[in-house]
């Protein structure tokens, strides 16, 4: 099935609105509901069809016009299910941030299961006011079952461009067959991979104390680095998923722009 | 007469290869001053959590690093800025840097990256025919990370594509091993054996680069990643990077 999610997202009258939206199934987005005020607006991402199946497609896309301020969230874990004919199961993701706009992408884990081959691609246009919150989390396969990374490609493209500046440029390719993934230096004996990327136009805050508030557990590693100027990036190798959303939400106590 | 000319024509040739040759013999020279001696590249970190101890910890840790991270990241902006170089897509070229320097996740192996380039530059520039290169630093305002710079200077002395990536991963690979044979401390003779064993592996990583695309970039070596985020808030470090 070939799911489309057009949304545009605009600011009037001190409220976040939605603007126009085109959904063919299997996605479908939820109205908008406003937890604490006007200005924010959050939504969830709904995919009646319970997961990919080898060769689906689904296509996103978001815009938020100037001022707006959109937190967004999938319903639930992306499950890819296996495929008997190596055909990929696909998503795209593009999104624009006009001045001054916040995007907030609340990430459930994407769960590839054992065979299955998945391929995603999110491209991110940013104003150089606008600002980013993006929380990605592989889960390699389905832990009850003692899957882990016996899918047969995970690869994502993660990009964010400020005009012709490049910001982020994150490719990421799992093949376990041809991969050594269990060696030092690259997933080692770690399950999880978690990602948050935070672009703010005025951030002034230190790495250091930050990296200080993070929590070092065994099986859990966790660091921060400065990826641009006002950009960051937070990576996770760990074993406890519950840990890293936890830091997650600590992060965002800590430093969520509004 | 015929022949005689052919020969001597034959003996120039390899006289000019030969002459070339020590000149890139010269750039991987360990006292060549583009201060590789000083960054570990997340390595550091490694050997003060004692994950690497061993020659046989270093030669596993090299041998990752060269097919798991210089074969998906370095090895192929190498790779494709030599074909970008060869087709005098200048442009692109200038592009294809700057998502280089974009995927180059911890801030302070992009830093080293950049510093080691632009030492290089200032190293080869004054004494080397490189008129790409000048270019390069002349219009180009890039980031001079030292996949790119390398590679302008490669192909201005007509060397190959393979010899470019094959000596890419040698002079990323062997600079390692020196640091950790001073920092785990090992042996010059297991240091030695270490780089006999990986050199053993690079034309067959050489060989895979060549056939790898912009599509098949990859940061999947993660925990190098992370080890060399961490690095930057070691409590005593004798690396910058």
């Amino acid at each position: 099935m070939d799911g489309q999610l057009d949304l545009t997202f605009t600011y009037k009258n001190n409220k976040t609105i939605i603007k126009d939206v085109f959904q063919k199934a299997p996605l479908k987005a939820s109205r908008g509901l406003y937890v604490q005020d006007d200005s924010r607006l959050s939504m969830y991402i709904m995919e009646s069809s319970g997961g990919l199946v080898a060769g689906d497609s689904n296509k996103l896309s978001f815009t938020l016009e100037e001022g707006s301020d959109v937190m967004i969230h999938p319903q639930s874990a992306t499950k890819v299910y296996p495929t008997l004919y190596d055909e990929t199961s696909r998503q795209s993701i593009e999104i624009s941030l006009a001045k001054n706009t916040n995007l907030t992408w609340q990430r459930e884990e994407v769960i590839p299961f054992e065979g299955a081959i998945f391929d995603s691609h999110t491209v991110i246009n940013m104003d150089s006011t606008a600002s980013l919150w993006w929380e990605e989390i592989l889960y390699p396969g389905r832990e009850k079952r003692g899957e882990f990374f016996t899918f047969k490609k995970y690869q994502t493209l993660f990009e964010v461009w400020r005009g012709d500046d490049c910001l982020v440029y994150d490719p990421l390719i799992f093949r376990p067959a041809d991969q050594t993934l269990t060696a030092i230096a690259v997933m080692e004996n770690y399950h999880f991979l978690a990602s948050l990327w935070i672009v703010f136009p005025d951030s002034s805050f230190s790495v250091t104390s930050l990296q200080e508030k993070l929590t070092e557990l065994e099986d859990h590693q966790v660091s921060i680095t400065q990826i641009c100027e006002n950009g960051f990036l937070i990576r996770w190798l760990s074993n406890h998923l519950a840990q890293i959303k936890k830091d997650m939400d600590q992060l965002k106590e800590a430093l969520a722009p509004r | 007469m015929k022949q005689q000319n052919e020969d001597s024509q034959n003996l120039l040739n390899t006289e000019d290869i030969s002459t070339k040759f020590l000149y890139l013999m010269h750039i991987h020279d360990s006292a060549f001053p583009i201060g590789s001696y000083t960054h570990s590249f997340g390595m550091e970190t490694y050997i003060q959590e004692d994950k690497i101890r061993t020659k046989e910890d270093l030669f596993h840790f090299c041998l990752t690093y060269m097919s798991e991270n210089i074969g998906y990241t370095d090895g192929i902006f190498v790779k494709l800025a030599y074909e970008k170089l060869s087709l005098q897509e200048w442009d692109e070229l200038i592009r294809l840097e700057k998502i280089c320097h974009a995927s180059k996740n911890a801030e302070e192996s992009r830093e080293a990256s950049m510093m080691i380039g632009k030492q290089f530059m200032k190293a080869v520039l004054p004494v080397s025919e490189t008129p790409s290169l000048k270019k390069w630093q002349e219009e180009a305002n890039g980031y001079n990370h030292f996949p790119f710079v390398y590679t302008l200077y490669t192909y201005d002395m007509g060397f190959d594509l393979y010899t470019t990536v094959l000596t890419y991963i040698y002079s990323s690979t062997v600079g390692l091993v020196h640091n950790a044979v001073r920092a785990i401390p090992l042996g010059q003779k297991a240091g030695i054996e270490v780089i006999h064993k990986l050199i053993a592996e690079m034309d067959t990583i050489a060989k895979q680069i060549l056939k790898r695309h912009i599509e098949d970039l990859s940061n999947h070596a993660l925990g190098l990643e992370i080890s060399s985020m961490k690095h930057k808030f070691l409590q005593a470090r004798l690396f910058i990077s």
